[in-house]
């Protein structure tokens, strides 16, 4: 468990099934619904529930984010951290899209740097947004991700189509920076 | 350009296991379509056989598996249709053609059916394709089919101990309908139509000899 100054952030659990739920609002897309096929998933409670059981999954890498006060305010993620290809795709899911232009955001974003950068010396963090996530999109790039390009007509929900922006920030404490660098030893 | 070829597109079959796992000999096999370093050779094996077995024909299938074949020379490549989404109407493509076949048109012939068959059979609206930078004779491929470059993803994934660049293509409907009208005034003959037509025709060749 992290205990910062405006939150508490710490391994979710299958009681939070019910907060994590209300993240998948089906009326505002995002991109961390998406699922394997880049479709909006809607999870049932119970789903969410055996998924937040899953030991596998969730151990060190999905985190419920609260307030001071004990209120579930959204999730982060840090997945697919793969050694071999050095990075891992970041996602914060705050359920206030305005959290995402404060303080809580802020301090949920130097978790998951220090997780990644500095605990598993990852080269590379990845994100995702899709075009209607504009909070979410500049919180991104106030920390200094990059957009990778735009996938254009990537989901379709909600009766149209929607493109998808890919980010990324690089460990700048790591040698690199193009093509072809030494990947780091494990 | 009145085009003849004798590249056709086929279901891959559990009888093209042993064709498929003599190109696993081939590195750029490897490098280039399933050259995950965490994989070993038994794990990619074990992949092919899944995508070839026999299972019960299903209305919606997650993947299909082409094998590009000539009357001429063979099999000559593998083509895979995956992460197909019924929702977005979208699905990527991997592809694979033998050394041998690499220059020439095979695979642009090839290439060109499969993606017809993706947005005319299967009604896809978009085709993801992705690559890794060190594979420059495929880019030239797609972006020969209007496939724009929509990603540029640095430092993404490992081969042989380096971090390489993988490109991200994406051919949405009304581009693919631009490029079908050209190419198919280019190089006539080159539709699946033709290639069915084509084939039929031979095989009541066969059948009258």
């Amino acid at each position: 468990m992290i205990s910062g100054k405006y939150t508490i952030i710490r391994s979710a659990e299958p009681d939070d099934a019910y907060a994590m739920w209300r993240l998948y609002d089906p009326s505002r897309p995002r991109s961390f619904l998406l699922g394997p096929s880049r479709e909006v998933m809607i999870p049932t409670q119970d789903e969410m529930r055996e998924m937040l059981a899953r030991r596998d999954v969730i151990q060190g890498s999905f985190f419920a984010i609260e307030d001071r006060a004990g209120e579930v305010l959204g999730c982060c993620v840090l997945r697919g951290a793969k050694a071999e290809s050095d990075f891992a795709e970041v996602v914060v899911a705050l359920t206030d899209e305005s959290s995402y232009d404060s303080p809580v955001a802020d301090e949920v974003y130097e978790f998951l740097k220090k997780l990644g950068f500095v605990d598993k010396k990852l080269n590379k963090l990845v994100a995702h947004c899709l075009c209607n996530e504009t909070g979410y999109r500049a919180f991104l790039v106030r920390h200094g991700f990059t957009s990778d390009g735009i996938q254009r007509e990537m989901v379709y929900t909600k009766g149209r189509y929607f493109d998808l922006e890919s980010l990324s920030l690089f460990n700048n404490a790591r040698t690199g920076g193009g093509n072809g660098s030494a990947v780091a030893a494990p | 350009m009145a085009l003849k070829s004798s590249v056709f597109i086929r279901r891959a079959d559990r009888e093209d296991l042993e064709t498929i796992v003599s190109w696993m000999e081939d590195p750029a096999f490897q490098r280039f379509l399933y050259g995950d370093p965490a994989r070993s050779p038994k794990q990619i094996r074990e992949q092919i056989v899944g995508m070839l077995g026999r299972s019960a024909a299903r209305t919606l299938p997650g993947g299909i598996y082409f094998m590009a074949d000539s009357t001429k020379y063979g099999p000559v490549g593998l083509f895979s249709v995956v992460n197909m989404s019924w929702r977005n109407r979208s699905c990527n493509i991997d592809s694979y053609i033998c050394e041998d076949r690499r220059n020439g048109m095979f695979s642009t012939v090839a290439f060109y059916r499969v993606l017809e068959y993706c947005f005319h059979v299967l009604n896809m609206n978009r085709i993801n394709i992705y690559i890794y930078g060190f594979n420059t004779r495929s880019w030239r491929i797609f972006e020969l089919t209007g496939a724009k470059q929509e990603l540029v993803l640095r430092e993404h994934v490992a081969r042989d101990g380096e971090l390489y660049e993988m490109y991200g293509y994406g051919l949405i409907r009304p581009e693919w309908d631009k490029f079908r009208e050209f190419f198919l005034k280019r190089f006539k003959g080159i539709d699946l139509q033709t290639m069915i037509a084509d084939l039929k025709s031979e095989e009541a060749a066969k059948v009258s000899t």
